[in-house]
């Protein structure tokens, strides 16, 4: 069995680096699997939006993921969830187009597996499917017991999560 | 160890994080003028005539917001919105400022500091 740290030395997640700004400290961390590193690089540059808004959904998580890492509150209201959990343990990151799907092993710690966009996910009715894929992943990932924080409470896996 | 990092344009991120930053602040607002009294979403609609559908799509980030949104949405929250603008960090690339160095000067009581370039702070 194997720590986070272990399991990055080994190659088989990779961190994301958020590219916070001078002065900004990482206080949250993502990783991706070796499947998501490719969908990041190879698919996710070329998504425009479904919303015809000016951000593409890459620039959506680029700036979604520096307010994650940022330690930043995440949320301001019930009607706006930037994370929801689908099953499992298995959590959503959610921007205006896309969903990202990972899980938790420990509070402020993500792990993706899988992302698309959302539209595509509502239209395939694929939320089960992404997150069966994130579970045998997991299942299968050296880590540590408990490789994931259970339950679907967001306070339990993000701090700092809702605008008190 | 290995990280990885999505390939976004500098001004693209600036502009993507800056119009995230702004819709962050409006929910805020919002989220503390409801707790104060009770102002919704369907207020702020009324307040300056649209359909509520339209302002929650754009505070939902489904739809782009206009600078002119932004200031009626301001002015709905009771609120008056400004911008500035402000030199970009020298220390753009990195997320730490330039290490300082710490030296002490055996002939003096004092301790100097300097950058690792050798600039005296």
């Amino acid at each position: 069995m194997a720590t986070l740290l272990e399991s990055l030395e080994r190659g088989e997640i990779a961190k994301i680096d958020a590219q916070l700004a001078p002065r900004e400290q990482e206080l949250r961390c993502a990783y991706a699997s070796p499947k998501l590193q490719k969908w990041l690089s190879g698919q996710l540059p070329n998504l425009g939006s479904t919303w015809k808004i000016d951000q593409t959904p890459m620039e959506q998580l680029d700036a979604y993921l520096a307010v994650y890492a940022s330690g930043a509150i995440l949320t301001f209201g019930h009607s706006f969830n930037p994370i929801r959990h689908v099953a499992g343990g298995v959590w959503e990151l959610k921007t205006a187009d896309l969903r990202v799907f990972g899980w938790f092993p420990k509070k402020d710690h993500f792990i993706g597996h899988a992302a698309n966009l959302a539209q595509a996910i509502k239209d395939g009715n694929l939320y089960n499917g992404y997150a069966g894929e994130v579970a045998y992943f997991r299942d299968r990932l050296d880590l540590n017991d408990p490789k994931f924080i259970p339950g679907d409470n967001p306070n339990d896996v993000i701090s700092a999560y809702r605008f008190p | 160890m290995t990280s990885f990092r999505l390939t976004v344009s500098p001004s693209r991120r600036v502009a993507g994080r800056f119009t995230l930053s702004v819709r962050r602040e409006l929910l805020r607002a919002l989220s503390v003028e409801h707790k104060k009294r009770g102002l919704s979403q369907a207020d702020i609609a009324r307040e300056i005539g649209v359909h509520r559908s339209v302002i929650n799509r754009e505070l939902r980030g489904h739809q782009d917001l206009t600078l002119g949104r932004v200031a009626e949405l301001a002015y709905a929250l009771g609120k008056q919105p400004c911008f500035t603008l402000q030199d970009q960090s020298a220390e753009a690339g990195c997320n730490v400022s330039e290490p300082r160095v710490f030296k002490h000067n055996p002939t003096s009581t004092r301790i100097e500091a300097t950058t690792s370039a050798g600039t005296k702070l």
